[in-house]
């Protein structure tokens, strides 16, 4: 308990600094909320239309999380036929490396104009096609870079491919698979969010956003934009959760 | 009755790339037979082949040319009927599995089922004094421990031949010295043929029954050393004949052959 | 049918390295052009399907044009009279993006280069700092572009005005510093402690550490920080310009041939096109600059 309180206070010292700074600094120059809004006017917005905050963001989370499971689990898939197969390693591994600079979320105009307008289906399909890259690239090195004395030791049990695969390969591949959803579950919130910039239902935190912006809103704009960050946040957490309660065995030195 | 030969080895050959610029003979010509219940160690410089020996033997390599058998069969199906266990120089553990289910693999993959496993894997553990640490994971034993769960985990399912490759080259001096009389102990309690590939002078003269001296450039061996120095105890390592063996197969690496006066020294080479 | 067998430890020694990395590069390349020509086939091949069965989406010509009408599209003006091509315009907004996002990257990494240093030299700033470096990346700063925007245009440092192209260069800058800032303090805290106490014995001061030790053995750490910090640059970017819709970049462009995309199909997806190979193009940049970084280091075994 004594050792996590010291790692706690350096941040939330520097995060009341920062906040009191802010604060101090609205208030000192003055400056109107349509260039920076004050932190407690923000509190206050975000306190009183909580309900909205609430639906808006389970409306973009319901979005990023069916993405999210979309994308995670042809992620698998594709990550388990291409240990098996290397043809499929070989046409997927070099298209994510390269991949990885292509805004792909401008992809976005282009299937609004393929479904209906009022569909939220492009914006879960952007969404789990940005999240099928990390998950694939992850879990498939996780499944490959298995050391030579453990596939020695598989042989030397005469064990199948099969089994090799069940009873080394996917438990060794199982830090990989959470390294991936740790980047890649924030990733889909944001995805989501981004998406409802392109048009389509306003329901969402990022088409409120937008809205509070362009009505000059700005308290309440950020307000949401807190409400993404927590979003997010739930995110991660949950991921970092299910990690620590079927994993016990990661982040520790490994054996010999 | 099975014959009484665990290994047998004629006219191997282990040629890496073949034909090609940077083609090497990591094997020429060896002969070798090891009866039931010897202790064999394989001693030599980086490059004599011993590792690959080893290798071929457990069927993790093809070899070139010649023939070879273990327990009588051919070095595929004796992998196949899981005739020997291996333990290496990495302890090889699985990190998400207990101590004792790790012990169980090889069982596991043999079809036992689950209380066999159990209580086999508990009976091993008790084996190798580490019976407390069944419930506990791989990254909270030591070293030594690991190695000893390894050692384990190749007895599982009771092979009458053990592969070894240097598996306490990665310990310190003391612990190694402890395994080694845990290595024999185990050994007297179930009588098994061991194959042990080592880097460490001492330490093959003291675990075998024969030490086969081997050189690089290419492998091959050189010499065959008998050691005879009956029941291992604590004052084995400080004995007059032991120093003598460790002497022999010195000169032997060093390339010294036919030195006068060594009673301990027999030069065998098996045809 | 067993496994094929294991490489042994011993293992005998491999061919020339160099040709090897050529024909692994041309090889890499040859797959590359399967894929696209493999995409290419499924996309003609979803067309096809659409006129025989009713598809959830639309694939017909005016969503969805054949690819030679997409190809067709590269030399058609870009407006009614106009002297430059589509293809011209893709490719000059393409550049204008790489410019800005070259310039958020550049800053993106000093800054990113910079917190790293201080996290590693006063473990006060890294407890303090680091979990706001994390949290950061929880903001979605792309979302806040318009609101960035909006505080830009109203700040002018003297003589110079703030442009929205520099909110949208700010946040690619966001983006692209995390990664490296993550990166850079692994790879500083990277020396094993024996190096250290090497550096020690020499009474090294803290700044001949940094320069001698600590970032000559971070290379490893940065090399792939840098691919990642110029991946989200380069997305921070063109997102950015598509949700501020400022003038020059090829976010802009899509925006604009989205709106047409009635009239002319097919040039929205000559803008997307362009914004894919402005990803590749960065890419290959920054790995030519990894490789260059790394000209002396051993290379991986990996095959």
């Amino acid at each position: 308990m004594r050792g996590k309180l010291r790692a706690l206070w350096p941040p939330i010292l520097i995060a009341a600094i920062f906040l009191i700074a802010w604060q101090l600094l609205v208030v000192i120059q003055d400056l109107k909320p349509y260039l920076l809004p004050a932190p407690t006017l923000i509190f206050s917005t975000f306190t009183s239309s909580i309900d909205l905050m609430f639906s808006a963001a389970i409306y973009t989370g319901s979005t990023a999380l069916m993405g999210l499971v979309f994308g995670t689990f042809i992620g698998l898939v594709l990550a388990l036929l291409a240990q098996r197969f290397g043809i499929v390693n070989n046409l997927i591994t070099p298209l994510a490396a390269g991949l990885a600079a292509v805004p792909i979320i401008a992809l976005t105009p282009i299937l609004n104009n393929m479904f209906d307008i009022t569909s939220r289906t492009p914006r879960v399909l952007i969404t789990t096609i940005i999240v099928f890259f990390p998950v694939f690239v992850n879990v498939t090195k996780g499944l490959i870079q298995v050391r030579p004395v453990q596939l020695e030791l598989m042989r030397s049990m005469n064990a199948t491919p099969r089994t090799t695969l069940r009873v080394l390969r996917v438990p060794n591949a199982i830090p990989f698979f959470f390294t991936a959803l740790k980047i890649a579950a924030p990733l889909a919130v944001i995805a989501a969010l981004v998406a409802e910039y392109f048009g389509g239902p306003q329901t969402g935190l990022g088409s409120r956003i937008a809205s509070a912006a362009a009505n000059t809103a700005y308290g309440r704009a950020w307000a949401y934009v807190v409400a993404s960050i927590i979003t997010g946040l739930v995110f991660y957490l949950v991921v970092v959760m299910v990690e620590k309660w079927t994993t016990p065995w990661t982040g520790r030195s490994t054996t010999a | 009755m099975s014959d009484t030969t665990a290994v047998s080895a004629k006219g191997i050959w282990k040629v890496f790339n073949e034909g090609q610029a940077n083609e090497v003979t990591a094997l020429q010509d060896v002969d070798l037979t090891v009866s039931q219940g010897e202790f064999i160690s394989l001693i030599g410089p980086s490059g004599c082949g011993k590792s690959t020996l080893l290798r071929v033997i457990a069927d993790l390599t093809d070899a070139t040319k010649g023939e070879l058998t273990v327990a009588g069969l051919p070095v595929h199906e004796a992998r196949k009927q899981q005739r020997y266990g291996i333990a290496f120089q990495q302890a090889a553990l699985f990190d998400w599995r207990t101590v004792r289910r790790n012990v169980e693999l090889p069982l596991e993959l043999a079809g036992w089922d689950k209380a066999k496993r159990k209580d086999r894997a508990l009976e091993l553990l008790e084996m190798v004094q580490l019976s407390d640490f069944a419930d506990h994971r791989p990254w909270e034993l030591s070293g030594g421990m690991q190695q000893r769960v390894a050692i384990a985990r190749s007895l599982a399912v009771d092979p009458p031949l053990l592969l070894m490759d240097e598996p306490f080259g990665a310990l310190d001096e003391m612990t190694r010295e402890r395994m080694q009389n845990e290595l024999l102990r185990i050994r007297l309690e179930t009588g098994k043929s061991i194959i042990f590939v080592t880097h460490s002078i001492p330490e093959a003269v003291y675990l075998s029954d024969r030490v086969v001296v081997m050189s690089p450039r290419p492998g091959r061996i050189t010499d065959i050393i008998d050691v005879r120095l009956g029941n291992r105890n604590e004052d084995t390592r400080e004995s007059e004949a032991f120093f003598e063996a460790v002497t022999a197969v010195r000169e032997a690496l060093r390339g010294r052959t036919g030195s006068a006066g060594s009673s301990v020294r027999a030069r065998v080479g098996e045809v | 049918m067993t496994e094929t067998a294991v490489v042994p430890s011993a293992t005998p020694p491999r061919a020339s390295t160099a040709s090897r990395r050529l024909t692994r590069g041309v090889v890499s390349v040859l797959w590359a052009l399967a894929g696209v020509a493999l995409a290419i086939v499924m996309w003609e091949l979803v067309k096809w399907v659409g006129t025989l069965v009713s598809l959830p989406f639309d694939s017909g010509d005016e969503t969805m044009p054949h690819v030679w009408t997409i190809v067709d599209a590269f030399s058609q003006p870009e407006v009614r009279g106009s002297d430059t091509t589509v293809l011209q315009a893709v490719v000059a907004s393409a550049a204008h993006s790489l410019l800005i996002a070259a310039g958020g990257f550049v800053i993106g990494v000093s800054v990113g280069l910079l917190l790293a240093i201080i996290m590693q030299r006063f473990s006060f700033m890294e407890r303090g700092l680091l979990p706001f470096v994390i949290a950061s990346q929880t903001v979605p700063l792309i979302a806040l572009a318009p609101l960035i925007v909006g505080i830009g245009n109203r700040i002018s440092f003297g003589p110079i005005q703030w442009d929205t192209t520099y909110s949208v260069m700010f946040i690619a800058a966001y983006l692209a510093f995390f990664p490296l800032s993550v990166g850079a303090l692994r790879g500083l805290h990277s020396p094993t402690p024996t190096s250290l106490e090497l550096m020690r014995s020499y009474a090294a001061t803290p700044r001949q550490m940094l320069f001698r030790l600590r970032f000559p053995s971070s290379l490893p750490y940065l090399v792939p920080a840098l691919k990642v910090s110029a991946a989200s640059a380069i997305i921070g970017t063109v997102v950015a310009e598509i949700s501020t819709g400022v003038k020059g970049g090829i976010g802009r462009l899509i925006i604009e041939y989205a709106r047409e995309a009635s009239s002319n199909p097919a040039k929205v997806y000559v803008a997307v096109l362009g914004a894919l190979v402005l990803g590749l193009v960065a890419a290959g940049l920054v790995t030519a600059l990894d490789l260059y970084l790394t000209r002396n280091l051993p290379k991986e075994g990996k095959a």
